[in-house]
């Protein structure tokens, strides 16, 4: 028989949000303890909170919201991260996708936040206690993990804060700092500069992806990446790791002096270094990697 | 005056003066709450950011999706500023969750205000629903039941959003596919006692209108009937998907012939309002999308003659299931 109808709304809401946010199904979700603790009803009572219509069934009507939550967030999830979808299968990727959305299920109002945990969340689902883990070494999973953290730094890089509208730090200006202030000097990096470190190679796979070549999944190998905006378009640029370790550096507040003392523990040559160090700092001035410069009193 | 389907140019300004009263029996409310009829306008995809930016289309304004620029501060936002300079802009949510039992959110109210303020928009809409409790966001637009308790805590948030926004709130009845045991009224009668109660205005969604008829063995001629014309401010189109015994609102196709007839009564009891197409999944090239409608132009009286073959929702999509209103994402820009 079905139970009285007067819920109140906050019972009734919590309760529908159980049943039609349960990965098994309206059913499971209706016998869930979550739902349970709202609305005490079995599934066979389910008319006493929604009603049937002529032709559906409570359940039936119930499952269409059931059916769209995942599918809808599973399809939003899927555009932020198509590259990994399409080198996991969409149906290892969805199965991934179901486990992060389940622990950790959206609380704004934008779906821009949706896969803020999601690289944290393959890189615990990665983990593996094997000689890789062990060692240091890559494994299978890192290739994955680190092609979905290269989408979302895109993405978070494109839609996020820039400097479109403002004056950057010329080559001129870089220029124009002399030899005795320069390594005081510090270098403030602009609000949409991100570095990566990577695993694999995987902005040349992102690349080709992109340009619907069916990359096969490249071999394991460090890659570095500086990516920017200009003109509202993400920019990658391939990098080593000192000249990771220099903008990184400089990233953290390091005037150059410092940074480049950071950088040279990671060089094997150190004269080629010095010889591509003012070209690296004039490419980089002029592909808008700096707002300014700070030249202290000691500078 | 604007003429439908005439736009382009942004040569109406909000003013948020009444400029057109209805008669006795709706004693002092403005038509349209004050608000100008538009003309036909379209949603504001990213798909056609490309082809608006170059072409100019001569569409009479545009409805942008709230949630998707109140945030941005990159390509989607900048193409926005764009087109709000060229066009009239009206911003419409999905997160608003007026119906929830979870406190409102001041930080997103304020970003809508701020929003709307900058792309000057003429006014702001969300839908009669909930999206989420105990802190969660569905990204679904529930359903509420329609019943006094409701109906206080619903007019209750509106006032509250109402004096955030510094302006009234336009509410649409979203498509549905369940309905309550708690219900102790009809939708528009629901409908019809908010708006009183809490002064805002209506998104008629004359689609979510027939869909919810399927869904729930309603009269939708009643339903369109029953709401009270001189707070509709705006008519929402678009196309479902059929899938046997009841109706999915996939925003998908192009509008049926039912839903069309739907919209010419609305039309005449309303007097015309602004009316906007919304096209989520399977967009089609702009020209098509905006010709689509241009159709609305048939249903406004004396053209009737000259309407176009019929058009039927589709059916099931291969596969066996089908999204209600899904989302949008703008693909990066990326070298």
């Amino acid at each position: 028989m079905p139970h009285k109808a007067d819920y109140d709304l906050v019972n009734i809401q919590r309760w529908m949000q159980s049943v039609i946010t349960h990965p098994l199904g309206v059913q499971a979700g209706i016998e869930s303890p979550a739902a349970q603790d709202e609305i005490c009803v079995q599934p066979e009572q389910v008319e006493g909170v929604i009603c049937p219509s002529r032709n559906r069934t409570s359940i039936q009507r119930l499952e269409v919201y059931g059916n769209a939550y995942f599918a809808r967030l599973l399809e939003c999830m899927r555009e932020f991260f198509p590259a990994t979808a399409d080198a996991l299968g969409v149906d290892v990727f969805d199965q991934f996708t179901l486990e992060y959305l389940q622990r950790h299920p959206s609380q704004s109002y934008t779906l821009g936040h949706l896969a803020d945990h999601f690289v944290s969340f393959l890189e615990t689902s990665g983990e593996q206690p094997d000689q890789a883990g062990e060692t240091g070494a890559a494994n299978w999973s890192d290739f994955f993990i680190d092609l979905a953290r290269l989408e979302w730094t895109i993405d978070q890089i494109f839609d996020g804060p820039g400097v479109e509208n403002d004056t950057l730090m010329s080559t001129d200006q870089l220029a124009e700092i002399g030899p005795d202030r320069w390594p005081h000097a510090r270098l403030i990096p602009v609000v949409c500069l991100r570095l990566l470190s990577l695993k694999f190679p995987v902005s040349n796979y992102y690349t080709a992806f992109r340009r619907q070549q069916k990359p096969a999944i490249p071999t394991a190998a460090p890659s570095y990446l500086a990516l920017t905006r200009k003109d509202y378009i993400v920019r990658r640029f391939t990098i080593n790791e000192p000249q990771f370790t220099l903008l990184r550096a400089l990233v953290h507040g390091e005037p150059v002096g410092a940074a480049i003392e950071c950088a040279v523990e990671k060089v094997d040559d150190l004269d080629r270094f010095a010889e591509t160090l003012q070209s690296s700092f004039k490419l980089w001035a002029s592909q808008g990697f700096f707002q300014r410069v700070e030249l202290t009193q000691n500078s | 005056m604007n003429i439908p389907g005439t736009g382009g140019a942004r040569d109406i300004f909000h003013t948020g003066r009444p400029r057109d009263f209805c008669g006795q029996n709706a004693g002092m409310i403005a038509r349209r709450l004050g608000h100008e009829n538009l003309g036909l306008g379209v949603g504001l995809r990213t798909v056609h950011f490309t082809h608006i930016l170059k072409n100019n289309p001569p569409v009479d304004w545009f409805e942008i999706i709230s949630e998707n620029f109140m945030d941005s501060r990159g390509r989607p936002r900048y193409v926005l500023d764009q087109i709000a300079e060229r066009y009239q802009i009206v911003m419409h949510g999905v997160s608003l969750s007026i119906g929830s039992t979870d406190p409102l959110n001041r930080e997103y109210l304020q970003k809508l205000k701020q929003l709307a303020n900058e792309v000057n928009a003429f006014w702001v809409s969300d839908h009669l629903c909930w999206t989420g409790v105990a802190t969660r966001n569905s990204h679904d637009l529930l359903p509420v039941p329609f019943n006094e308790d409701t109906l206080r805590h619903v007019v209750r948030r509106i006032r509250i959003v109402q004096d955030i926004l510094e302006r009234p709130l336009v509410l649409e009845n979203p498509s549905s596919y369940v309905t309550f045991a708690a219900s102790t009224m009809s939708e528009w009668e629901f409908i019809t006692r908010m708006t009183a109660e809490a002064d805002c205005g209506i998104l008629l969604d004359v689609n979510n209108v027939y869909v919810s008829s399927v869904n729930h063995d309603f009269d939708p001629e009643h339903y369109i009937r029953s709401v009270p014309h001189e707070r509709v401010v705006q008519f929402h189109l678009a196309g479902h998907t059929n899938m046997g015994n009841y109706c999915i609102d996939t925003h998908d196709g192009r509008v049926i012939d039912p839903v069309w007839k739907l919209y010419q009564l609305a039309h005449e009891l309303t007097g015309g309002v602004s009316t906007l197409l919304e096209w989520d999944a399977r967009i089609p090239p702009f020209e098509e999308l905006h010709a689509e409608v241009l159709q609305a132009r048939h249903h406004m009286g004396g053209q009737l003659d000259h309407l176009p073959p019929p058009v039927a929702a589709p059916d099931t999509p291969a596969g066996g299931s089908a999204v209600p209103h899904p989302l949008h994402y703008v693909l990066p820009d990326v070298r």
